[in-house]
Order: structure tokens, then sequence, then C-alpha cells
């Protein structure tokens, strides 16, 4: 018997390279020994990313685009059994994987994740992360709530503010003189085909180039210098099942907290599922407070800290742009915060407070002194990153250890 | 060889992405339905904005009141295209209400900078968003402001005045989408 | 894996993190924000019971009586609110469901076409299925309890938590004539104590716009009013959430399970952790 499947495993070995990908990116694959909780995240992104593509397919068999799309949504939810099991599953999904990918991100931060040789494996990760942000906007519309229908009309508006083709490429994007059933169905393809494809295949990418150069740690050590006779950095541990169980661990509390909203509060307090989304789109009205989702809201308010139209897409545009050429910013000798001097703590704490309350801006209505604060908040955050290259020289860094 | 093969190859690139980027464009079906709408004006009280779907977009038409028309001109301070010179307009210089009708004024209620709908308060009293205020339109998406005939305020993120549609009076009845005169 | 070290060395970053952050929120708290409920304030409280099967029977009542005739609740189907509020298929049928041609498996559409009501009211009465979603239980509980005599309106009344509403009161017979009265109050000084004159008797003022009752008008009194609106509430707040007592119900097993996974994978962990520690 266990002969047999021997055989017959050597034969589809011989043909396809099974045993050897396994034991290169995940039985033998070596990781740092030592890590802590932030270095969690990307494992966690992954099973959020597959929560969200199984609830997708079904919420398709459930969904109709189009002008009964509002309708739809209402029929999964009291018709189909556990047709509320799965919506939800998909809206906690999406705020989970955002909120997951920033701590990820923060991480890459924190502990110097895009320096050399890991420029690649930081650039696939911020091309992931500005393809998300497409894919959740183009699920958002999919309800066809007021607040997808104002949301889509401010984002689609937004590329107006080209000179010259602006208002014919608006136009072009929704294929009608409003966000009708025509622009849903579009959107619909694209957030249930064409980007979940590229999505993907830029994470298979990302992990490609992360097992080509290694994972990172956060004292900043590189484990390859020391290595035994076969070449396994002794600060290492094989990825199964050393890894997998540590991830388990994590997974395990992720799944508790987001059961728990899941199951508790679904709508996370109009964060998750804004309320005013409980309304079928109405292009004569706009709702008196509109607010992006939480997970754009920074963004958002970059885009009303500058009065003007151009002036302000260009902005936000800059803002998620501007992380791409982080690891040519960085002009540190050393990768991780702890060795880093005290300039590049003042400058990534002043950066997280603005961050966060560039977020709580977006989230509430404008008034004079909000405008201001969104103001001093937009020139921390771009301080950060365009200052990075003189700070990060000037200060003065601890010696890294040898060994983890 | 291998150049122009490729060249020859690339060329063919454009057409094959036409079909994926015209199928895009607003079809016939989408472009038959801006028929246009008529309204009844008299039935606005004075002072009152109401709002009409054309296209599915709204329409306000506002009645002023007489005072209001003549406060018009005291906040020409504080516009930054006060006789709408940046926009192609073809109601510009007929009446102080950029409409054909002295009393009305006529605007496609959408904000210049992102497309919200602007929200319509014409009292002259003192607003969370500005101290002075004189009467006119706030955008509760970013903050633009607009006064009582749609045009846009200096410092805000819109860029121009508001819009008005082709439109024309007869008698009681507003027609908005047309206006055979004009064109 | 040293937690403690991480805290030790970003300890005073934090702190100082939190504190400049608090007081930019705290700024911000005197920016004057519209209050939810309009020219009521804050709404009034309103806790669901969505496993009284009374109230939500009342409340369900309620609603077919008094609201159904305009508003429909159009992603509801019959029997379901049948079975979820366990009323037997037949009495729910008989007595409060009053058009025979109705199937037990229809949605609840509305007794009015949206074009004819739109011309009885100027506007089509919402549908009510999410009401309480969109606004909020608690809006939904206080905006039924303040409609006020304003003759200036085309039905007679306005209602403080959605002036101008487009909306007769149809309970006005239940509750009685509200009014909008003045009474005096307390003048309240700078430091926030009652300001009182040189004899210590408490200086007052008028201030109006409270909402009172003309007595003997309706035919409930104030509490047995109030309970009828919680029902009716508590109902609509099933109706926008019907699955909401069984979700939790699972909710619970499903948090519960991931707790013990969490709890087994950790010790297994720990167990292998030894190999490298």
């Amino acid at each position: 018997m266990s002969d047999n499947v021997t055989k017959v495993f050597n034969w589809v070995n011989h043909r396809l390279p099974i045993q050897n990908t396994y034991e290169r990116h995940l039985s033998k694959h070596p990781v740092p020994k030592k890590v802590n909780f932030w270095y969690l995240f990307g494992a966690l992104a992954a099973v959020v990313l597959i929560i969200q593509i199984v609830s997708g397919i079904w919420l398709i068999m459930l969904y109709t685009p189009g002008e009964a799309a509002f309708s739809s949504i209402e029929y999964m939810m009291r018709d189909v059994d556990y047709g509320w099991a799965i919506r939800y599953m998909h809206t906690t999904g999406a705020s989970m994987f955002f909120a997951v990918v920033y701590l990820h991100m923060f991480r890459g931060l924190l502990y110097g994740s895009y320096q050399k040789p890991k420029e690649l494996v930081w650039i696939f990760g911020c091309t992931i992360y500005l393809a998300m942000m497409a894919e959740g906007f183009l699920g958002y519309v999919l309800p066809y709530g007021q607040m997808s229908y104002w949301g889509a009309q401010v984002i689609i508006s937004l590329f107006g503010a080209l000179p010259y083709i602006g208002e014919s490429l608006e136009l072009w994007i929704r294929g009608d003189y409003y966000i009708s059933d025509i622009t849903v169905n579009r959107f619909f393809a694209l957030h249930v085909v064409a980007l979940p494809l590229v999505l993907i295949a830029l994470v298979f990418l990302h992990l490609i180039a992360l097992h080509e150069v290694g994972a990172g740690n956060p004292e900043g050590v590189d484990i390859e210098a020391y290595t035994d006779e076969d070449g396994v950095p002794l600060d290492s541990v094989p990825f199964f099942p050393y890894k997998v169980l540590n991830a388990l661990v994590g997974i395990g509390v992720f799944m508790t907290v987001f059961a728990i909203i899941m199951f508790f509060f679904p709508e996370g307090g109009g964060y998750f599922i804004e309320y005013a989304n409980y309304e079928e789109a109405n292009p004569l009205v706009t709702p008196a407070h509109i607010a992006p989702v939480w997970y754009y809201s920074p963004y958002y308010s970059i885009l009303r800290a500058v009065p003007d139209k151009l002036g302000g897409f260009a902005a936000m545009g800059a803002a998620v742009a501007i992380f791409f050429v982080v690891p040519w910013l960085d002009r540190s000798k050393v990768a991780s915060i702890r060795y880093k001097g005290i300039l590049s703590k003042i400058a990534l704490v002043m950066f997280g407070m603005s961050f966060l309350t560039l977020g709580y801006l977006g989230t509430v209505s404008v008034t004079e002194h909000r405008k201001t604060m969104g103001i001093i908040c937009t020139f921390i955050y771009f301080s950060y990153f365009l200052l990075m290259p003189v700070y990060t020289s000037i200060e003065k860094t601890k010696p890294v250890p040898d060994r983890l | 060889m291998i150049g122009l093969t490729s060249a020859f190859g690339a060329a063919g690139v454009p057409f094959a992405a036409t079909p994926f980027i015209a199928s895009w464009n607003p079809s016939a079906k989408a472009k038959a339905a801006g028929a246009p709408v008529k309204v009844d004006v008299t039935k606005i009280d004075p002072g009152q904005q109401i709002t009409v779907g054309w296209r599915k977009q709204p329409v306000f038409v506002i009645r002023h009141s007489q005072e209001a028309i003549n406060n018009l001109e005291s906040n020409i301070a504080k516009l930054a295209d006060p006789n709408s010179e940046a926009i192609d307009e073809p109601y510009r210089n007929m009446n102080p209400t950029r409409s054909k009708s002295p009393e009305y004024t006529v605007l496609v209620g959408v904000c210049t900078h992102l497309g919200c709908s602007p929200k319509f308060f014409p009292e002259v009293e003192p607003q969370s968003w500005d101290a002075s205020w004189s009467g006119g339109y706030f955008c509760p998406c970013h903050g633009s402001m607009f006064d009582l005939v749609g045009r846009v305020f200096k410092g805000v993120p819109a860029p121009t005045n508001m819009k008005v549609p082709p439109h024309n009076f007869n008698g009681n009845i507003l027609t908005i989408g047309e206006d055979e005169e004009m064109s | 894996m040293n937690i403690k070290n991480i805290f030790s060395i970003n300890l005073k970053w934090i702190r100082a993190f939190l504190l400049l952050f608090v007081s930019f929120t705290y700024i911000d708290l005197e920016a004057a924000e519209e209050a939810p409920c309009k020219d009521y304030g804050e709404c009034d409280e309103f806790k669901h019971s969505l496993k009284d099967m009374s109230s939500l029977q009342s409340g369900a009542s309620t609603f077919l009586t008094y609201c159904y005739g305009c508003h429909s609740l159009e992603y509801s189907r019959w029997n379901r609110i049948a079975n979820d509020l366990q009323i037997p298929e037949e009495i729910f049928f008989d007595n409060l469901v009053f058009d025979p041609s109705i199937k037990p498996g229809d949605l609840m559409a509305g007794s009015m076409s949206k074009e004819e009501s739109a011309k009885w009211f100027g506007v089509a009465p919402p549908d009510l299925t999410l009401v309480t979603r969109l606004h909020g239980s608690d809006w939904v509980y206080t905006y039924l309890r303040t409609f006020y005599e304003d003759s200036s309106k085309q039905y007679g009344v306005n209602n403080l938590v959605y002036p101008g509403a487009a909306m007769p009161n149809v309970l006005a017979a239940l509750q009685g004539n509200q009014q909008l009265a003045c009474k005096q109050v307390p003048v309240i000084a700078k430091n926030g104590g009652e300001k009182r004159d040189n004899s210590g008797n408490p200086i007052t003022k008028e201030k109006c716009g409270f909402l009172s009752i003309e007595e003997g008008t309706g035919s409930l009194n104030q509490e047995e009013f109030d309970e009828l609106i919680y029902d009716l509430t508590n109902f609509l707040t099933y109706v926008g959430d019907p699955d909401k007592v069984e979700r939790e119900r699972i909710g619970w097993y499903v948090v519960f399970f991931f707790i013990i996974f969490t709890t087994l994978s950790s010790l297994l962990h720990r167990e292998y952790q030894k190999d490298y520690h």
C-alpha cells in the first residue's frame, strides 16, 4: 500500500518539483528563531485573503449587480440560510485585511524591512496595498447604498481634476452620466475577477522575493552571516513546524477577534459598515455627513487639507506613492528602530500620530479647527518621509550585535 | 528583421485594445436617457429652493427674495470668480441670478470639486464653517462654499462656480435641459 | 520575544504620543457637532429586548394597525415574522393581516403603490425595513414621541427630531395633543452652579421647546404610550436585523472554539519552542 503511494509520488515528483518546492519554501525554509508579534501580520494577511476569496465566491452566488443590487443584499441577509454569515464574513474581512496590512506595513517601518536587499519585497508589498485600496473601493460600491454612491462619486470625480482629459475620463469610467447600473456592473467584474487575479499574482511575487532574501528580525541582524556546514543559518529554525506553530497562536487570537466582530459587532459602530449605506443610493441627495470607510480616511483628510482640486488629488496620490521610495530615503546603517538614533524614533512616533489623527479627521465633518489640524498632520506625514534622508544620516546609531 | 516584426506586432496592440476601451464609453441607451424636464416655478416660496432630477443629477431651482438679490453684490470680495469668467457660461451677463429670469436661479446641484450635492443654507447667520455666513451653499463633503447663485468662494477646494444647465422660462414653466434660443 | 524589552524602550514615546493625541482630540470636542436628534438634542436611549416575545408581538400589532397603511417592510416576509415572533400562522393571518390575497411567503410590500402615495403625501413614505439600522433605534424611539402641534405645517404637526417631517402623527389619539411649552428654568452661572439673587432665591429665565401633553386628550397615559412606542421600536429593531439573536447565540460557540484553539496551539508552540531555547 505505502509502496504504491511512494511510487505515485515519485512518478509525479519526477515531472513536477513537489518535494523540492515544499522543502525550499515550507518545510526546510529557514526563518529567524527570535521574532516578536509584529512578525505575525504577514501570515494573518494571507489568512484574511483566503477568507475574502472564499466568502467572496459565495457572495457572487447571492448578489445581483445592476438595478437589483441593493435589494439583493437584503435578500441574502434575510432569505438565504446563513447568508448573513457569508456577508458579514466578507465585510469584517475587508476591515480586518486593512487593519492587518497597516500593522504589517508599520512593522516594516519599525524594523527597516525595506532595506537592502529587501527593496523588491517592499515594492511588491506597496503594490499589493495599492491593489487592495482599489479592490476595497470597487467592492464598497457594489451594495449601491447611499455611501456606495457618494463615495464612488467623490473618487471618480478625483479623475476630473486631471487637466484636459479629466471630464471625459470621468464619463468613461462611469459609462453613464451618473453612477448607474452600468457602472456597478463593470465595477463588479473588476472586483470579482480582474483585481483578485492581480492581487494573487502580487502576493505570489511578494513571497517568492521574500524567500529569496530571507525574512528579517527585530534586531536587524543578518542571520546569513553565521551558517553551519550545510549553509543553514545558525540563528534560524525550519519554517515547519516551528514558524507554523508560532503563526497558529497568532491566527487563534486573530480569529477570536474576527469572530467577536463578525457575530457581535458586524457594523463596527458605523466604521466597518456605515449606517447611511442602509439607504438605497439616491443621486439627488448627498447624505449630510459623508465619510469614507475608516481605512481610507487618512488619505481623505490629506485630500481635504489642500484647498485646491488638482493639488488635493496630487497630495493624496503622493501620500500613497511615497511608500514606494522608502528604501532609498532611509540612509541609516542599521535597520531596526532599536539601534537607530533618537531622531528616527521621534519621527516614527510623530508619523504614527499624524496618521491616526488624519484617520480620525477623515471620519468627522469639517470645521475651521479641524481643517488646521488636517494641514498640520499632512505636513508631519510628508516630513517623515522627505526628511528621512537627513535624520537617518546625521543621527548616532547604536552598534548592532552579530547574532540574534 | 527582429525590429520590424516587433514593431509590426506592437502596432497591433492599440487596435486590439480598442474594443476593450471603447466599450466603456456611455452606451446609446445611457445617452438617450437625458430628456428635458419641466417644472412650475411659481410653486416655490420666495427664499426657498427645490431639487429637480435631470439626467439623474440634482438641479437646484431657487426663488430669490428681493432682499437676497440686493445682497448679492455685498459679498463679492469673498468670491473667486464673481462674473463666471473661468467657465463656459452662456447666461453670464443676463441677470445677477445667472439665469434667464431675474427672480430664479437654476444650478446643476453638484459641487465642482468632487461631485457631492451641496446643502442650501439661505439664512444670514453664523455657521460653524463661516462666522460671517450670508446665505448660500455649503458642501458637506469637503467644505466648499458657494453664494446664493452658486458662485464659488475663495480658498475652498472647488475650482469653479456651479454650472448653470441649459434652461428656458415659458411663463410659469421652466424647462431644464433644453434652450432653443441659446443653442 | 521579549515583550518587556520593547515596552521599556518605547514607554516614554508611547506616553508622549498618547498625551498629545488625547489633547488633540480634546480640543476637537469643542467643535459643535449637530445633535443626533436635532432640536431635541441627544436622543433618548433605547435598549432593545429581542427575546421578549410579548413586546415584539405587541409592536408588530401596532405597526400593522397604524403604520403599515403607508409604510412597507419590503424586504421582510409575512410568515417569517409570524414564525420569529412565535405567533401561530392562522392567528397571525386572521387577526393582523387584513388582505386575504396575501400569501404567507409574500414580501410585506405595502398596501399602497409608490406613485399613489407620492401623490398623497408629496413624497412616498419610506420603507421601514432598515429604518433602525439607518437612523438607529434611539432615533426611532425618540422621533415617534416628539411630534407637537404646529398649525403652519401640512398635517398640523411638526417633529423635534425631524423638523419638517411630512407625516401626520397617526398616534395622536393615543398620545393626546402634545405642544411645545415654555417654563422657568434656573439660570446657570459660568461656574456651573445656579445663579441666585441677593436674597438667595434662584434666578430663573423662560426657556421654550419643552414637550407637554394636554391632559385627558389621549386614550393612553404617558407611561403606557412610551411602552407602546418601546414595543414598536423593539419590533422595528428586530425587523432591521432579524438574525441578531441567532447570530449572537452562534457567536458564543465560535468565539469559545477559537479561545480553546488558541490555548491548545500555544501549549503546543511552547512545547516545540524547547527545541531551540
